[in-house]
């Protein structure tokens, strides 16, 4: 018997959707076991079973030979099962120990006792090799830190049992190699990692077993030594795949975008970037590369007019788009695919249809007087479900109900069921699966092969290596380095300059701008 | 492992319902429906369940007030006709509050809203145009105009200054109030008097009686027609959808192109009217005919338990509005027949939004052996 031993786990969302259908899943002491799957697979929800958030509606959950039945996290927290999810759950303002010992604090008398707080983590940081220093803000951390520090709050609270959601998915690659340290400390001390991932390479590098899931069901499991990335691809989709796209040499010449000395500022009224400058021309993808929080998701914001510009010009089509609203921009041709779909991108809780036609809502074809045109808005939203293959029952579904990667395609059906001039791309596949990724992948390219410009930003270095023409590389609010994009350009190479290691001469800039 | 042998009773039930939900159907529409309305009705079993408990422990004759409550609204033309009067006013105030609400606006000022629709009113109807025909339309018109207005300020309020609309809106409620009351003994009384209200108005500002001998009115068609209006505007109209997309995510609402402050105030205006037309249907309505100091009496946050219940759904509001106005009526002949105060009501109604607000669940053991069939069915 395995120590962890799930048999037969079912699970159905109240909105009907099957979300896990007699999954088996069995871990054994002292692994790293990976979860894959493609978005919707089902992996989440088994996780969430494993840790308490979701109850099961059918099936048994086993621990170290005892079977068990979480009313919530506490329980399997007591168990001794720690999850860390992909969006943080930190205090900024509190330093490392007060985060981690938040809800469990060591006490003397009634005080709490700071001291053997910091002890505790000092020595857990060294034990598990996380290389944490308990006394920094939260916030003064880089996102690859504030992960091992919710890596801490599970160990800290005893966990033998780590389950991390996409732990690479937000992280640069010199970062991703450090987690895999940890990872391989982890396992030394006798805990077992259970790791939920897209990216197949990272998968095969770190786990010693891999559970496949397709469709809320497992389809198998297999050790990470026996197989290899494309065949794993082929079971997690249940079909061949290639996760490339074949780019025409562009031709690009007339200028469709000009960014001239922008300046932006944050929330407080500091800098975000200032003279930033860039052009993008017709059939041409742009990919802006950097660690999150570097600049690039403003300017596309700004772009989008959805983040005030301090100065500078943004010249869209030989016309100052700054001093436009959002719809005019819009009307000019430009479309916008957010970073984050389900806070920007899209209204959860409206239907499909709804969501499909916000941004048309001046246009004849659905609106006449004022006037919803039901019909022609149901049958547009049906068009575009088909030519987008969303997997969904329906126009009149909830976008809510749907899978990551189906959500991502609703927002990709309504930003380029029409050609658009310029098209600002973020993230366009995080958290999306596999078969999704490709399809999303060939319709930018499409719309770059007929004659958009677009500017793509993403965390995921191989997706702006399979995509772009041109790469910016941003680093606090500048650009460091510009490439074209030719073979032998390497994801190390522009990591480098994305954590600030160094910097390309003006000669050699010039040349990829 | 050690369970398996001693498979516990629930275990086969819990299967079949996974087997059975593995061939679900998505909801559809009437599902949720029924979802919803099953949950309001068990919600309201237990407040009245909770009201007999009460009853039981105040009472002297404990079987002849439940009686009372139970019984009482439907025993009369008079009272029946008292309960159809209720339910247009809360249906009113119930709209008003959906409205906002499905922006996502938490405004609280139909109260004010309300006064000063009934102070506008008032003063057509006491008017020489009031002795005219003219005085019960313009009296409308009047009373929604002024509720607009003042929905429109704490929407512009915040749009421009970011002022918070529970604070602005509560703050100018009492402003509607007080202004009533000075008005009423300063100005629309005559002096010496010592009366707290003004006099009756001339009938043709009146609202109409459709059934004699009762309060039924014009109010009652104007409750119907603001329900279906409401309803084709929130989900046949582009204004509508902007509406309720801003409520669902005024982030995403600004991102595709809406003016999301200007749906905002929009919204908080046309409530307001709707605030100032139920003005006029109280002090021009059958039930009043005249304007009285605190003639409201906290009637309008009655409209936060509707929609809250409705989940604002402006076709739900009149069946939240048709039972709760059955069991204010009820409480309100229970006072005066029985021992038992009309607040046991405020009892009722308090377990009911609890429940419904904290969304909560069916134990599963109910849903398995009370529900489980009627439920399988209806997929």
């Amino acid at each position: 018997m395995a120590f962890i031993e799930a048999r037969g786990i079912g699970r159905v969302y109240p909105g009907g959707v099957v979300a896990n259908d007699r999954v088996d899943l069995s871990v054994e002491k002292g692994e790293v076991h990976a979860v894959v799957g493609e978005n919707g697979a089902g992996k989440s929800t088994l996780m969430k079973i494993l840790f308490g958030i979701e109850r099961p509606d059918a099936g048994t959950l086993t621990l170290d030979g005892k079977e068990m039945h979480f009313a919530g996290p506490r329980d399997a927290i007591d168990a001794g099962i720690g999850m860390v999810f992909q969006h943080f759950s930190l205090v900024p303002s509190f330093t490392v120990y007060e985060n981690v010992a938040l809800g469990s604090e060591p006490n003397k008398g009634i005080k709490f006792d700071r001291e053997a707080a910091i002890a505790r983590v000092r020595d857990l940081s060294e034990k598990y090799k996380l290389n944490v220093d308990p006394m920094p803000p939260v916030r003064t951390l880089p996102v690859g830190q504030q992960q091992r520090v919710e890596i801490l709050k599970a160990l800290y609270r005893n966990a033998r049992v780590l389950i991390l959601d996409e732990p690479t998915a937000v992280l640069a690659p010199q970062e991703v190699s450090e987690l895999f340290v940890a990872i391989r400390s982890l396992i030394e001390q006798g805990c077992t990692v259970i790791f939920i991932a897209h990216k197949l390479p990272e998968v095969l590098e770190i786990s010693n077993t891999i559970t496949v899931m397709r469709q809320g069901r497992t389809v198998g499991t297999v050790k990470a030594k026996d197989v290899t990335e494309h065949q794993l691809a082929t079971m997690m989709v249940g079909r061949e795949v290639a996760l490339r796209v074949d780019r025409a040499a562009t031709t690009a010449t007339t200028e469709v975008c000009a960014v001239n000395n922008l300046r932006l500022l944050n929330a407080r009224g500091g800098d975000v970037c200032k003279d930033l400058s860039l052009t993008v021309k017709a059939g041409e993808i742009l990919g802006l590369v950097g660690v999150e929080g570097n600049g690039q998701a403003e300017v596309m914001e700004a772009i989008a007019g959805l983040r005030h510009v301090h100065d500078g010009q943004i010249v869209v089509a030989n016309q100052n788009i700054v001093p436009l609203s959002v719809l005019d921009r819009r009307s000019i041709g430009i479309a916008s695919i957010p970073e984050d779909r389900i806070a920007e991108g899209l209204a959860t809780g409206a239907t499909v249809a709804e969501n499909i036609v916000a941004t048309r809502l001046k246009d004849r074809r659905y609106v006449r007087n004022g006037l919803l045109d039901l019909r022609a808005i149901k049958a547009n939203a049906a068009k575009l479900i088909e030519r987008f293959s969303v997997r969904v029952n329906g126009p009149g579904v909830p976008v809510g109900t749907l899978s990551g990667g189906n959500m991502q395609k609703v927002v990709v059906a309504r930003e380029l069921s029409e050609q658009p001039k310029l098209l600002l791309v973020s993230q366009p596949t995080r958290g999306v699966d596999l078969g999704a990724t490709q399809f999303i992948w060939r319709t930018i390219a499409a719309a770059r092969d007929a004659g958009a410009a677009v500017l793509l930003s993403s965390a995921d270095l191989s997706e702006l290596l399979a995509l772009s023409d041109r790469l910016l590389v941003f680093y606090r609010g500048r650009i460091v380095a510009a490439f074209h994009n030719r073979e032998g350009l390497s994801p190390e190479t522009l990591g480098t300059y994305m954590l600030g290691l160094s910097e390309q001469s003006p000669e050699d800039m010039r040349a990829g701008l | 492992m050690t369970t398996e042998a001693t498979p516990t009773t629930p275990a086969p039930a819990a299967i079949a319902a996974a087997t059975s939900a593995g061939n679900m159907k998505p909801p559809t529409r009437w599902s949720i429906v029924g979802r919803e309305v099953g949950r309001a009705l068990v919600a309201l079993v237990i407040a009245m369940i909770a009201t007999l408990l009460i009853v039981f422990f105040v009472s002297k004759a404990p079987v002849d007030a439940l009686v009372t409550l139970v019984t009482a609204p439907f025993s009369k033309t008079r009272t029946i006709g008292l309960w159809v009067d209720d339910v247009a006013k809360l249906t009113m105030t119930g709209l008003a509050f959906s409205l906002v609400f499905q922006a996502r606006q938490f405004a609280l000022g139909v109260q004010g809203q309300l006064y000063v629709g009934a102070i506008a009113a008032t003063y057509v109807a006491l008017s020489p145009i009031g002795q005219t025909w003219a005085g019960l339309p313009l009296g409308i018109l009047a009373a929604m105009a002024a509720g607009a207005i003042y929905g429109f300020l704490p929407g512009i309020a915040k749009a421009r200054l970011g002022a918070n609309e529970i604070v602005s809106t509560l703050m100018l409620n009492y402003i509607a109030v007080e202004l009533c009351n000075f008005l009423v003994r300063v100005s629309l009384v005559a002096p010496g008097s010592g009366l707290l209200t003004t006099a009756k108005f001339p009938k043709t500002s009146l609202y109409p009686v459709l059934v004699a001998n009762t309060r039924i009115d014009l109010g009652l068609i104007f409750a119907i027609v603001s329900v279906l209006t409401v309803w084709f505007a929130l989900y046949r109209t582009s204004w509508g959808l902007k509406l309720r997309l801003v409520g669902h995510n005024a982030r995403f609402a600004e991102y595709a192109g809406i003016k999301a402050n200007f749906i905002m105030v929009s919204a908080m205006t046309v409530a307001g009217a709707l605030g100032g037309l139920l003005g006029s249907m109280f002090v021009q309505g059958q039930a009043f005919g005249q304007l009285t100091v605190l003639f409201e009496g906290g009637f309008a946050f009655e409209g936060v338990l509707i929609a809250i219940v409705a989940r604002n759904r402006p076709l739900a509001v009149p069946i939240v509005a048709m039972f709760y106005a059955y069991l204010r009526q009820g409480a309100q002949l229970m006072n005066i027949r029985s021992d038992v105060p009309a607040e046991v009501i405020s009892v009722v109604a308090a377990i009911i939004i609890v429940l419904v607000a904290s969304q909560f669940g069916l134990p599963s053991w109910l849903k398995r052996n009370v529900l489980g069939n009627r439920a399988g069915a209806a997929r």
